[in-house]
């Protein structure tokens, strides 16, 4: 009788095929199999799309010339990494390039977290969703459009310089763009949200009775946030951070669109290298290389510095 | 009770203010940007004293531009269909099973999505003159499908983890085998999770800039297109041209999330 019903499906009908059996007979033969038919794809595709860009790229960055012309041999070297050590013109947009994420990273979390905070602690749980997705509509649009967006913004004749002058406060416009400043409004406003989203899920896991406790124990405000949510956030603040500082150091064309001169961040170093003949990749790699690397430590670094802060708070 | 109220009522007072303040700091620039595409002028600033659709309508009729949307939208649905597929296989091999350098496996399955925007773009342009892929649409897909996997892969996690296992073993009880479980049960109770993660990725796709500058060759994306415009200087044309493309993406993200609540609610 089951059989029956089971066979007038497709499902039933393909378990039943012949070669289908055989073919599925053969792969679950044993649980080892089994795994190694599952993992097999994942594995390779991780290995060869995931990790060997990125092991492809130091490898260009320790050889002398590529792409390779014919009749010329390509040797081990480990010059390119010396180029950057050995010319301070490059220091300087390596250092601010990492400054300014730090300083960005720093605005974004003091900008977001009382708007976290509010709409997890303040906002009824019906109206959380509605508060989020609100502020999650601007940051579907693209980095180029909200980059734009700033330009019209912050320009000579733009919005703010206009209000200013109606109100009197100025005669002439203030240049905003192509300064550090206009960079820093940029990239804080193209990632906000990804602050925004860490700190909110951490506060809003955070009883609220803990807050009351402590209230009636006599902590005002501002004890209760250093005391009470600021410890029991860390691991929000942690990551949020960590991911921001991630992206505001790779951004290239907001710092060339707001940024001026004396802005020059590695990024735009980076992409120097791959805009001229080919001779500059392995430079260029090894530039990417020493900045994904100098990343990857201080965030390591921070976020081992913030979970020794956790844990210090518990004892 | 009461007490408790009247103390955290000028917190919340604050607090709110600070909110409306946020919301009005990621909405303004973006209504200027639009305000100024029905300006009648060439020239950008404020204020607006005259208004016009020309802009929109030159858009409208510009064969490059609408070129442009067409083969942005191309990129994002081919990459997408790439990423959902891949990141969806890793999603089942690593989630509830145990296996050695599951740890590793799980790292590099979110590297991508790690790698600073212009290390990742210049690494996918190295990687692609390795395997011999020339700088084009192929290229952009490709890059495009690797970077996003990882959100698919923890997007389809968090659904799995939720999956109740008895199902699988009632269906295995009942005779089916690991693939028709799979297909019948599992990828079903997914699918709210898979729709979700594939409109995300075309977003992200479809607003990439850095990977689309690299691997591109003289087909621009679009957000490419609105690059080269604004380093030859600003016009209302741009703001028209990038007001559809946010018109676009807000529209898709907005009803993606309301569309992956309301399947998330009903199961």
């Amino acid at each position: 009788m089951a059989k029956e019903t089971s066979e007038r499906t497709f499902w039933g009908r393909l378990a039943s095929w012949g070669p289908y059996h055989a073919l599925m007979h053969l792969a679950t033969a044993s649980p080892r199999r089994q795994f190694l038919i599952l993992a097999a794809f994942p594995i390779l595709w991780i290995l060869t799309q995931h990790l060997g860009p990125m092991l492809q790229m130091l490898r260009v960055s320790l050889t002398d010339a590529y792409p390779v012309a014919p009749g010329v041999e390509q040797h081990f070297t480990l010059e390119n990494y010396a180029r950057f050590f050995g010319d301070s013109i490059f220091w300087q947009p390596f250092f601010r390039t990492l400054i300014f994420a730090g300083v960005f990273t720093f605005c974004t979390l003091v900008l977001t977290y009382p708007v976290a905070y509010f709409l997890a602690r303040h906002v009824s749980r019906k109206n959380q969703m509605l508060f989020l997705l609100l502020l999650l509509i601007p940051f579907w649009v693209g980095e180029i459009v909200r980059t734009y967006a700033i330009m019209i913004l912050l320009g000579n004749t733009g919005a703010v310089n206009l209000a200013l002058k109606t109100l009197g406060l100025i005669d002439r416009p203030i240049p905003f763009m192509y300064t550090s400043f206009s960079m820093g409004v940029g990239i804080v406003y193209l990632t906000a949200l990804y602050m925004l989203l860490p700190l909110y899920s951490a506060l809003e896991k955070l009883p609220k009775s803990m807050n009351e406790a402590a209230a009636d124990l006599g902590a005002g405000a501002w004890t209760r946030f250093r005391r009470v949510s600021l410890p029991l956030t860390i691991e929000g603040i942690s990551s949020g951070c960590t991911l921001v500082f991630l992206i505001s150091t790779g951004f290239y064309a907001t710092p060339v669109l707001l940024g001026g001169p004396s802005t020059t961040v590695f990024a735009e170093t980076i992409a120097g290298f791959f805009h001229v003949a080919g001779d500059e990749w392995p430079t260029g790699a090894a530039f990417a290389t020493i900045m994904f690397m100098a990343a990857l430590i201080i965030t390591t670094v921070f976020q081992k510095l913030m979970n020794s802060l956790r844990k210090g708070d518990k004892k | 009770m009461n007490n408790r109220v009247e103390l955290f009522r000028g917190n919340r007072i604050f607090l709110s203010c600070v909110y409306w303040a946020f919301v009005l700091y990621v909405f303004v620039p973006l209504i200027l940007m639009v305000l100024m595409g029905f300006k009648d002028s060439k020239f950008i600033g404020f204020p607006i004293r005259s208004w016009t659709l020309d802009w929109y309508t030159g858009v409208f009729s510009d064969a490059q531009v609408l070129s442009t949307f067409g083969y942005s939208v191309a990129i994002a649905v081919l990459s997408t269909l790439i990423s959902v597929v891949v990141g969806t296989w890793i999603a089942v091999l690593l989630e509830g099973r145990k296996f050695v350098g599951r740890g590793v496996t799980f790292g590099l399955t979110v590297l991508p999505a790690l790698v600073p925007g212009i290390i990742s773009a210049i690494a996918f342009r190295i990687y692609a003159r390795y395997l011999g892929i020339e700088p084009g649409m192929g290229a952009i897909i490709w890059a495009h499908a690797v970077h996003n996997v990882p959100f698919v892969v923890l997007v389809v996690m968090a659904r799995l983890s939720t999956l109740p296992k008895s199902q699988i073993e009632a269906a295995r009880d009942l005779g089916a085998d690991p693939f028709i479980a799979f297909a019948r049960i599992t990828l079903p109770y997914l699918v709210p999770a898979i729709l979700g993660a594939s409109i995300f990725c075309l977003l992200l796709s479809f607003d990439d800039f850095v990977r689309s500058f690299f691997l591109g060759g003289y087909e621009p994306t679009l957000p490419v297109l609105i690059f080269a415009k604004l380093k030859s200087g600003m016009s209302p044309e741009i703001n028209a041209i990038a007001t559809v493309a946010l018109l676009l993406t807000a529209v898709i993200g907005v009803w993606a999330e309301r569309f992956t609540r309301r399947m998330n609610k009903e199961s």
